[in-house]
């Protein structure tokens, strides 16, 4: 009985709580925010090489193409203007951590520095904002 | 008395008896057996796009995502796909009812494994998903509505009690309302949401996919003033049915526009399997006790046999016993209140308890005439 008692209060507190968490976390698990924004935003993504060369991603690369390694979360064309699905904060969080994964699962590229983003968003009806992502350096770039 | 309770002060110890009385209630399963059968169809169109991948050799690990904790174990890629096709083939005994507590949970642990692997797996109608499917794991829905239940008639076993404590199907009911508020209340402090720039800005931008409609009807949609009134609308539906499904006298609307609510999402965005999923959770609100209403019928009346298989066929929720009536005598359903009510009431009455017709039927219950037809026995 206190086993039962202890289970559903938990779940409550949690859930609860996690509803509370979903209004400054960038991944909103659990909190149910639905259609959050209007918000849309677009982003110039480059590769830096070592020898400062700035390539878009839309070029393939060492037999790799963005919209392959990144096909998900609204990510295959940044290029392309985009309504953030679940919010600008959740889709920039993405994005960044889609520019690491890519910097660290692409060991055929040996050019590569670090992949950097620049972000024009637009959240709802606000004037448009730019903010520069890059990823984590790679390391052996020649 | 509880024991737990035992040391709290009086007033304290009161409540949390009350607390105790109302999770360890004795109340039906019915409600959370169908949902079950309704959740196996649900998991598989939830796992589809993983499926359809894995036949072509592909798993997440071919492209971005983002484990939760490096710490969280990956499987080899062949025992991966292996589990998906595995919780598949549960997501289907759970719904047949084969060895069902098993499925059910296997069902819940590989769905809930698969997607805790990365953060580009979660979505608001996958965090639903899994909480229904913990939910069926932990409730003894599968004693009816089941093939086990089949097979141990058949083997002349006697029949399990299909009542059990009630703290799942609150639980469920919790989530259920929790998820509706907060949605809603988070649209609500959102003055961009509650003044309308949201949903004005969404059917501007999405103008194109309009054409179907008439002029007068894009015009309307994509007119700032209109978005004003409408996202207050919305908002206020979600609170709506968040608070009306807890009382009886109100559950009916709120079952009755939250489809409607469904139906409209559905109809307008992309929303993977919760449209589904939370039509089919909303029998959870069915009052937990079965056959407490009678439908009397005249057997020799093609029109009150007709009924009665439909109400046999369709009665899910096992609210009726039909039993015959006196030769000649009008059709009468009798409501677990005592109350009865005849002729076609009965019929529109009887059809609004269905859960397939229910939303067709219960604006009938509103003419004057079917609310007349009710008298006390």
């Amino acid at each position: 009985m206190v086993g039962r008692r202890v289970v559903v209060v938990a779940v409550v507190v949690v859930q609860l709580a996690l509803i509370a968490r979903g209004y400054w976390s960038d991944h909103k698990e659990f909190a149910f925010q639905m259609f959050p924004e209007s918000s849309t935003w677009r982003a110039d993504v480059v590769r830096v090489t070592a020898d400062g060369r700035r390539v878009p991603v839309e070029l393939p690369w060492s037999g790799y193409r963005w919209d392959e390694l990144v096909p998900n979360r609204g990510l295959p064309y940044p290029s392309v203007r985009h309504h953030a699905d679940a919010g600008l904060d959740n889709q920039l969080a993405f994005l960044e951590e889609a520019l690491d994964w890519v910097a660290h699962n692409t060991p055929r590229d040996r050019e590569t520095r670090y992949l950097e983003a620049r972000v024009t968003s637009w959240h709802n009806d606000d004037p448009p904002k730019v903010e520069l992502i890059r990823s984590d350096v790679r390391g052996g770039a020649r | 008395m509880n024991v737990s309770a035992a040391g709290a002060p009086p007033r304290a110890r009161g409540l949390i008896e009350q607390f105790d009385e109302l999770l360890g209630r004795s109340v039906s399963m019915r409600g959370l057996a169908l949902l079950r059968v309704l959740s196996g169809p649900v998991v598989l169109l939830h796992l589809r796009p993983y499926l359809s991948d894995s036949l072509d050799g592909h798993t997440y690990r071919d492209a971005f995502h983002h484990p939760y904790a490096a710490w969280y174990p990956e499987l080899p890629e062949a025992a991966y796909i292996a589990l998906l096709w595995l919780a598949a083939a549960a997501a289907v005994a759970m719904s047949v009812g084969l060895l069902t507590r098993l499925a059910t949970a296997t069902t819940f642990a590989i769905v809930a494994y698969n997607v805790f692997l990365s953060t580009t797996h979660f979505h608001n109608n996958r965090a639903y998903l899994l909480i229904v499917l913990g939910v069926l794991a932990v409730a003894p829905c599968g004693r009816e509505l089941s093939l086990d239940a089949r097979l141990r008639r058949r083997r002349n076993k006697p029949p399990l009690d299909l009542s059990a404590p009630a703290w799942p199907l609150w639980l469920l009911r919790f989530e259920c309302a929790a998820i509706y508020a907060a949605s809603g209340i988070s649209k609500l402090v959102d003055p961009d949401w509650f003044g309308g720039t949201v949903t004005w800005q969404r059917v501007v931008r999405a103008r194109d996919e309009l054409q179907a409609l008439p002029d007068w009807a894009v015009s309307v949609l994509t007119d700032r003033s209109f978005h004003t009134g409408a996202a207050k609308f919305i908002v206020l539906t979600e609170l709506f049915i968040a608070v009306a499904l807890w009382s009886r006298r109100t559950r009916y609307a709120a079952v009755w526009v939250a489809v409607v609510f469904h139906v409209s999402i559905e109809a307008s965005a992309s929303v993977q399997v919760f449209s589904f999923l939370a039509i089919a959770v909303l029998v959870i609100w069915a009052v937990p006790s079965t056959r407490d209403r009678i439908l009397h019928i005249d057997p020799a009346k093609a029109g009150h046999r007709r009924l009665a298989a439909l109400v046999r066929a369709l009665d899910w929720l096992a609210r009726f016993r039909v039993e015959p009536a006196e030769p000649g005598s009008r059709a009468e359903v009798v409501d677990r209140n005592r109350s009865a009510i005849r002729g076609g009431p009965a019929f529109a009455f009887a059809l609004s308890r269905l859960p397939l017709t229910a939303w067709f039927a219960l604006p009938a219950l509103l003419l004057p005439s079917v609310r007349r037809a009710r008298t006390r026995r």
